[in-house]
């Protein structure tokens, strides 16, 4: 029976201790069912994390929170709060002209964003686990676009996009002969897409769809898929290979090994890629604010707007917890949908 | 026993230590934009000097323009102020001075110095009758033409009014001398404002009124969006102007894609640089033209982007950053720095002024009809409303008048709500 609570488990040969006088005795020492040296040992251990996310996360979370339902501006010294209660909260659900068109474009770069990142990752995770030549050095190769920081990425994409002679994907396609010498595309622009098709030009007008957030999609999966391309990997190598040596002898080709054998088994890896993606696609920010600054307004910007530019401190409070509550709701569909204890 | 009496020899000596470099040179942090105006290294100069001269060190933290506000509230906000010297811009006048965050100086500026800076200039620091800043940047918008393509277009000159800058422009296209004449910085930020109140001004009007009530939404603001979404749909102004912040428009005149452009004063360097420019000769700078209706009462309309140097009320070296302030904007300092216009009327008037700037003339005529923009505490929301109608307008998804009016209703909301 293993003692209740907190036990410190460690082995001399894997520390290299063996042998240390006294050392291998004192630790080879059975842990009593209740040891309190041991539990203040592992506090005091565990102290300095406890401190630290006491202080840069639990505080500012509260303080946040007990913001959000007063009105908080700076003053010199502090800030000046006054109870509202839930006027905040209403306010953007019920009066506000620009909380429902953000939580409308933000779903779309969300959704959209996430397809053609599941779509890319699996197709590109899939290759990467077949037997190639170079497969070490492509596998290594391909996380490269993740490990820039998205300023940069967020800055080349920008002189990519430029709408003068000078970007460069106008460059290339004038090099290509696409465009004429004099051509020059605007790639960031405000046009809608598919607008003069019925109802889906209309609609994709009311869920705030410009060619420029399309264009940002193609950058921000540009640095992403890499890593949905990793974990989904992770998860490839963890599929018995004679699951699909029993399909071949089966008949079973290519789409069927993956509708049958791959995708379910995916399951739980996929559930974690959509949790972590949407959280991190939902709360987006820098990329849109740094290519187009106001320009979209997906929730991250307009939350920015309210608390860091009119400095409404508690409004933009309320913004960051109802941006938490549509991810957790998110996330809790897809526990639903994606959660499963299958095994081999 | 000994111990304690140890102890104490020890605090002793660490107190004397402290004390010690106290009476050592005062440091004073000062928070600076490294983007338009003086470049980082004159105001480096500047703080080398004052603190050859003061024994003091000075800190100087450079940031962009986008970011500086962020740090001055939040140096604000601090029980002990971050920086003691601030930058500050007109548009923050009202919100800074009804915080209080920064201090009056007006028991400071002496008559004789509020009578060597034009009121165009001072009155931009003025909020509920006290001056909250020392006027530092006096910045402001100027013509920026391309001779070159108006001789092409067999014209003799710069156009006077905005109907003959059209007129010149259909002939430049018509005759593919370049395929956009208009070049500009309308993307959403604060330059798109910018660009709209000096418009106004040359349709002979203002977007605000003397107390703060927005007017735009009649006559002469009406007419200046109107003109720039015409000149949108007749294909004269590019259409990436909608994605150019200042700095993109200047590449886009200095590469030599565009006629026709208004910037800011630092254009005009870059413009006259061989190193980056490409209209280096051609490119010239006058004054805005404005509309053939208001010719005879105005010459020229621009717009203001004045930045002045503060106090932080919170900070404990007033006096000290008040020397600090009061010798960077000084006209000897002034004067040795003419990369950017002087604030004094002495020195813009000058003989070694106006004989190191050949522009100083124009500079001198195009500053006396900057219009500002307004005064109202909070400016960042009612500048926002602006800049998301304006540009809704802009991508033709919204008739101007519809946006104007709408932007209006949403700006007296938020000021009534103050």
């Amino acid at each position: 029976m293993e003692p209740a609570g907190f036990r410190l488990v460690i082995r001399p040969d894997l520390w290299g201790l063996r042998g240390v006088t006294g050392v291998e005795g004192m630790i080879s020492r059975k842990p009593r069912k209740r040891d309190p040296e041991g539990r203040r040992l592992a506090w005091w251990l565990l102290s300095p994390s406890v401190v630290l996310i006491l202080a840069v996360v639990i505080g500012p979370l509260l303080f946040a929170f007990y913001l959000s339902f007063h009105e908080a501006e700076p003053m010199v010294g502090g800030i000046n709060t006054r109870f509202v209660g839930l006027a905040n909260y209403v306010y953007y659900f019920a009066q506000s002209d620009l909380f429902w068109p953000a939580v409308r474009v933000t779903v779309y770069f969300t959704v959209v964003s996430l397809l053609v990142e599941l779509v890319l990752g699996i197709a590109m995770a899939l290759v990467l686990n077949a037997k190639f030549v170079g497969r070490s050095f492509v596998r290594a190769i391909i996380l490269l676009p993740w490990a820039l920081p998205t300023v940069v990425n967020a800055r080349m994409w920008e002189w990519i996009f430029a709408g003068s002679k000078f970007g460069a994907l106008n460059g290339l396609m004038k090099v290509l002969h696409v465009f004429p010498p004099t051509y020059d595309q605007v790639w960031l622009g405000f046009d809608v897409p598919f607008e003069s098709v019925p109802v889906l030009g209309p609609f994709l007008k009311w869920m705030g769809v410009t060619r420029a957030l399309n264009i940002i999609i193609i950058a921000d999966t540009w640095k992403v898929t890499p890593l949905v391309v990793l974990l989904v990997l992770a998860g490839l190598q963890t599929i018995p290979e004679s699951l699909y040596e029993a399909a071949t002898v089966d008949g079973a080709g290519f789409w069927r090994k993956l509708t049958r054998i791959t995708l379910p088994l995916l399951k739980p890896v996929l559930l974690v890629v959509l949790v972590l993606r949407t959280m991190e696609l939902f709360r987006v920010f820098d990329i849109i604010y740094i290519i187009m600054q106001y320009s979209i307004r997906v929730l991250g910007v307009l939350t920015y707007e309210v608390g860091m530019k009119f400095l409404h401190f508690g409004s933009g409070a309320a913004l960051s917890f109802l941006v938490a509550l549509f991810i957790l709701g998110l996330a809790l569909v897809y526990i639903r949908l994606f959660y499963t204890e299958e095994g081999y | 026993m000994r111990k304690v009496i140890l102890l104490a020899l020890c605090v002793l000596a660490l107190v004397a230590s402290c004390g010690l470099g106290a009476s050592a040179a005062e440091t004073l942090n000062v928070i600076y934009m490294a983007q338009a105006g003086y470049q980082p290294d004159d105001i480096r100069d500047m703080a080398d000097l004052f603190e050859f001269l003061t024994d003091t060190k000075v800190n100087i933290t450079f940031v962009k323009y986008d970011e500086q506000h962020e740090k001055i509230v939040a140096s604000a906000v601090a029980p002990v102020a971050t920086y003691d010297v601030i930058l500050l811009d007109l548009i923050w006048t009202a919100e800074f001075a009804s915080k209080k965050m920064v201090i009056p100086l007006d028991d400071k500026i002496t008559p004789e110095m509020r009578k060597d800076i034009a009121p165009a200039i001072m009155d931009a620091f003025v909020f509920d009758g006290k001056t909250w800043a020392m006027p530092f940047l006096a910045n402001f918008q100027l013509f920026f033409y391309n001779a070159d393509m108006i001789k092409k277009a067999g014209f003799s000159g710069p156009p006077k009014t905005l109907e003959e800058m059209v007129e010149q422009m259909r002939v430049m296209k018509a005759k593919n001398i370049v395929k956009y004449p208009w070049t500009d910085s309308w993307n959403q930020k604060e330059g798109l404002v910018c660009e709209y109140v000096w418009l106004t001004g040359a349709f002979g009007g203002d977007t605000f009124d003397a107390n703060g009530n927005p007017i735009f939404n009649e006559g002469p603001g009406v007419k200046a969006l109107e003109f720039m979404v015409s000149l949108l749909k007749e294909g004269l102004a590019n259409p990436k102007c909608l994605t150019n912040d200042e700095t993109a428009a200047k590449d886009d005149f200095i590469s030599g894609n565009a006629a026709f452009t208004t910037n800011w004063t630092f254009q005009y360097a870059l413009m006259n640089d061989p190193a980056v420019s490409k209209v280096v000769g051609a490119g010239q700078m006058g004054l805005i033209p404005v509309a053939k209706a208001v010719a005879d009462k105005t010459k020229t309309a621009s717009v203001s982007g004045f930045q002045g140097a503060a106090i932080m009320a919170n900070s404990r070296k007033k006096d000290l950053a008040w020397k600090y302030v009061r010798f960077i904007t000084s006209p000897l300092v002034q004067r040795s720095y003419l990369q950017e216009m002087p604030v004094w009327t002495s020195v813009q008037k000058s003989a070694y002024a106006n004989m190191m700037d050949k522009t100083m003339a124009i500079k001198s005529e195009e500053i006396s009809a900057v219009h500002h923009r307004p005064k109202v505490p909070p400016y960042p929301e009612v500048s926002s409303i602006l800049q998301r109608y304006i540009h809704e307008a802009l991508q033709m998804k919204m008739e101007p008048k519809a946006a104007l009016d709408k932007a209006a209703e949403e700006i007296k909301a938020v000021l009534a709500r103050k």
